[in-house]
């Protein structure tokens, strides 16, 4: 028993990218103040979402309570990110190819969950019945999710290489970052092929949860490629724009979604009293470089 | 070339124009002007214009300073300046105000052209690839990524792709900035959130505050003169109290009675800030709005300070230090009237430049409440502070939505519920509220008239506001019914009175256009005769 170079490569990238994501959310979130910028509708505004109503609409907005609701901006945001709803209302023919792959990845995540469930049912706790459970999921959404995202890959790859318009604002990168996709969801499936029943991927999952206590199975050539080429991915994929689940938290909720009022004495006006106190590097001739935004502010010739 | 085929890459090769607008492929119109010749034909630029201006996007010139290169050097220098201000733009001490949403934008963009149908320029050209909405935003993309990022440095165009930063793509950029009028519409169908209008507007920026590059109208005539003289129209404090005397012996002859417009009283619960705009080339509406006030007994003051009688604030089109500049003036003005609160007039741009914009520039004792005209008109309505007749206004009315109050602030209903109330014919624009389409005359194309630029306003900007007007009033289209677009805005209605010149829409169709305060007054039982006129 003990770790396997193939393990411990499946243990590094899921670290790899873990920490890169966290790294990615902390580079957001430390970004400064900014100016406001929302856009309507705003979800979380009770009772006026549904028009695209704000509180703006109110006389005296400042002396009233604001109404928003958790649950709008839940169920939009859901509609987004499990249905892609956007690209369903405004570009449907995308929509066909886009969803399943997303879909599928979605369902490939949750195939990975629950390997990790019945890994730890098999080596920490036994619960037979939950565990035939989670077998019959897994079959499910490893089987589902595995078709459905090589499908949406191959016919978003074929899409960004036909159609004139994505092709020319297609990059080389953009490109590989399909194929690279394509080709582990292919090797996948050849594993699979071989497995259809996921039992080495189970068994390979239980032995990466018990930390070498439990002996990993043999695997062909071709699945140790697969779960190689799989480890390459998870690292690969937060240092790209396919991070974008990251990104898409903030274009929302800290910029399109944000309309938090800086009223008198709040913890905003604080930070907006220290952002405008920076010094400010442009050149232009109607400017003063160096001085303070304040200062900008304050003085005009 | 068309200009369906245009690659990015080509923004950086010298040509002569990259794109020639003709008219057989611009979007259709409805009737009557589905049938040739109903609309004037396009122009080629002047051949002295090309010698000093930038021609070689499509032929029209929005930025009427020149800042061609005519050396290597002076090119290199260009380039060079670009590329120091857009350092600034993506650097936490250059860009506070908008480095996150900037950021965000710049990394994920997918290329999925989802946004593309949405934007009225791009489809009212007939889909011409410079005016799509990620075009300008991924040559930004590319040069940022090739010029200023370790990955693009390292891996070149497998990155960044296919771009060259030359004086023609700088040159070209800078007019396509002004290609878009930041209406953000692309932005609500974007899957991740990303804002092309945001980028449009951060490019404006680079070239004004790095580069001291922008149209004259909005620059040197617009935040330049406001800051100097007090507002961008020209107008000076004596100017204005002379107009509000003019306007009150009008509102004496249209009410029967004086009204004393009250002007710099201390103490005021409300300063009203209108575009000074209006008092100029539509002084019914501040008249309106003195009329409405003082029925209503509310407690009201205008200033006459310089800045303080014009609420405009053009920086929020191109220049973050321009914008905090003229809104702390306006609250400081504000602060020394002692008011409980300012109130924005029927002006877009202002509303969102003072109340949403700065709202993260104004703290302490310049932190004064600051809110729309609209939910108090509403308030006057709904608790009949003011006895109005309907059927004074029976005729069809449309509502133009102006995309700062309504998209970009949430105030849809107050105007709405209020037309409903005093318009029997009313009806709405198909798309409408928050998913209106801009008049085409945003983000300062209303009032940018130099050389040819009012022809591509004409024709391609405003084009998609003309074909919803007379989509809105297919059913009385018959020019011996009179109509009514309704625009609560002082800079769409500057916008929609160049589409009824261009189109001769209140010639052949009876047409016309106005405020809301306007159908407001008309509606009044005490007034003997109509406040409108036509």
């Amino acid at each position: 028993m003990g770790i396997s170079a193939l393990q411990l490569s499946s243990y590094v990238a899921f670290a790899v990218f873990v920490i890169v994501v966290a790294a990615k959310w902390r580079k957001w979130a430390s970004m400064p103040l900014h100016l406001r910028w929302e856009l309507y509708p705003v979800p979380h505004e009770a009772g006026k979402h549904h028009y695209g109503g704000s509180y703006l609409e109110e006389v005296d907005w400042w002396k009233k309570p604001r109404h928003t609701t958790l649950a709008g901006e839940l169920k939009d945001m859901l509609a987004e990110m499990l249905f892609i709803k956007r690209v369903y209302v405004y570009k449907r023919p995308l929509w066909w190819l886009t969803y399943p792959f997303h879909a599928g990845i979605y369902l490939i995540l949750v195939w990975f969950a629950l390997l990790v469930v019945h890994g730890i049912l098999n080596v920490y706790v036994s619960i037979p019945a939950l565990d035939s459970i989670v077998k019959v999921l897994i079959q499910i959404t490893g089987t589902i999710g595995i078709i459905a995202a090589t499908l949406g890959c191959l016919g978003l790859l074929f899409r960004r290489l036909s159609d004139s318009a994505m092709k020319k604002y297609s990059s080389g990168v953009e490109y590989f970052n399909l194929l690279f996709i394509l080709v582990v969801l292919l090797t996948g499936i050849a594993v699979w092929m071989n497995d259809t029943s996921f039992e080495n991927a189970m068994a390979y999952m239980t032995a990466l949860v018990s930390f070498g206590s439990v002996e990993a199975p043999q695997l062909s050539q071709l699945a140790q490629f697969h779960v190689v080429l799989m480890a390459l991915l998870w690292m690969y994929i937060p240092f790209t724009k396919m991070s974008h689940f990251v990104g898409k938290y903030f274009t929302f909720h800290k910029v399109l979604w944000e309309d938090e009022p800086n009223l008198r004495g709040s913890k905003l006006e604080a930070k907006v009293r220290e952002a405008v106190r920076q010094r400010m590097p442009w050149s232009a001739p109607h400017l003063k470089k160096g001085k303070t935004w304040l200062e900008n502010a304050a003085e005009v010739e | 070339m068309a200009g369906d085929e245009i690659k990015i890459e080509d923004i950086s090769k010298p040509s002569k124009q990259m794109i020639k607008l003709r008219l057989e492929d611009l979007m259709p119109l409805p009737p009557p002007y589905d049938k040739p010749g109903m609309e004037p034909e396009l122009t080629d630029p002047k051949p002295e214009w090309r010698e000093k201006y930038v021609t070689e996007l499509d032929g029209y010139i929005a930025i009427d300073v020149p800042f061609k290169p005519k050396t290597k050097e002076e090119e290199e220098k260009l380039v060079k300046s670009f590329l120091e201000g857009l350092q600034k733009l993506v650097s936490k001490e250059g860009n506070w105000t908008f480095l996150q949403p900037l950021l965000l934008s710049l990394e994920y963009c997918a290329k999925c052209h989802t946004c593309s149908e949405a934007c009225p320029i791009y489809v009212s050209s007939g889909r011409k690839e410079i005016y799509r909405p990620t075009y300008r935003a991924e040559v930004l993309r590319r040069i940022w990524k090739r010029y200023l990022t370790p990955a693009g440095k390292t891996f070149g165009k497998f990155v960044s792709g296919d771009i060259e930063l030359n004086g023609t793509t700088i040159m070209r950029l800078a007019e396509l900035a002004y290609r878009c009028t930041l209406c953000r519409r692309c932005t609500q169908t974007c899957p991740i959130g990303v804002d092309n209008g945001l980028i449009t507007h951060e490019i404006r920026k680079l070239f004004s505050q790095e580069m001291g590059i922008a149209p004259k109208a909005i620059h040197e005539l617009g935040t330049v003169q406001h800051l100097k003289v007090g507002s961008s129209t020209g107008m000076t404090p004596d100017g204005i109290k002379d107009i509000i005397e003019f306007i009150e012996d009008d509102i004496e002859e249209k009410l029967g009675r004086r009204i004393e417009i009250p002007v710099d009283e201390k103490g005021a619960d409300i300063l009203l800030i209108h575009n000074a705009g209006e008092f100029l080339s539509w002084p019914e509406n501040p008249a309106a709005f003195a009329i409405l006030f003082e029925e209503a007994g509310i407690s009201w003051t205008l200033s006459s300070e310089a800045l303080g009688y014009d609420g405009v604030n053009y920086g929020v089109w191109y220049d973050d230090v321009q914008l905090a500049r003229i809104a702390v003036r306006h609250a400081e003005i504000a602060r020394k009237l002692d008011v409980n609160k300012i109130v924005i007039g029927e002006c877009g741009h202002a509303h969102k430049a003072l109340t949403v914009i700065a709202d993260r520039v104004l703290h302490d004792e310049l932190n004064i409440p600051r809110e729309s005209c609209l939910p108090i008109l509403w308030d006057i309505v709904r608790k009949k502070k003011l006895n109005l007749d309907p059927e004074k206004n029976n005729f069809p009315v449309t509502l133009h939505d102006p995309c700062n109050i309504v998209r970009l602030m949430g105030i849809v209903e107050p105007q709405r519920k209020i037309l409903k109330e005093i318009c029997p014919q009313f009806r709405e624009m198909s798309p409408n509220g928050v998913y209106n389409y801009c008049c085409g005359g945003g983000s300062g194309f209303a009032i940018m008239n130099s050389m040819n630029f009012p022809e591509w306003r004409a024709k391609v900007s405003v084009r998609m506001k003309c074909k919803q007007i007379l989509s809105a009033f297919q059913d009385c289209i018959d020019p011996s019914i009179d109509k009514y677009v309704c625009a609560p805005c002082s800079n769409c209605k500057g916008a929609i009175r160049d589409i009824l010149e261009h189109y001769q829409l209140t010639q052949n169709c009876s047409i016309y256009y106005g405020g809301l305060v306007e159908l407001m007054v008309n509606a009044m039982v005490d007034l003997e005769e109509p406040f409108l006129e036509f």
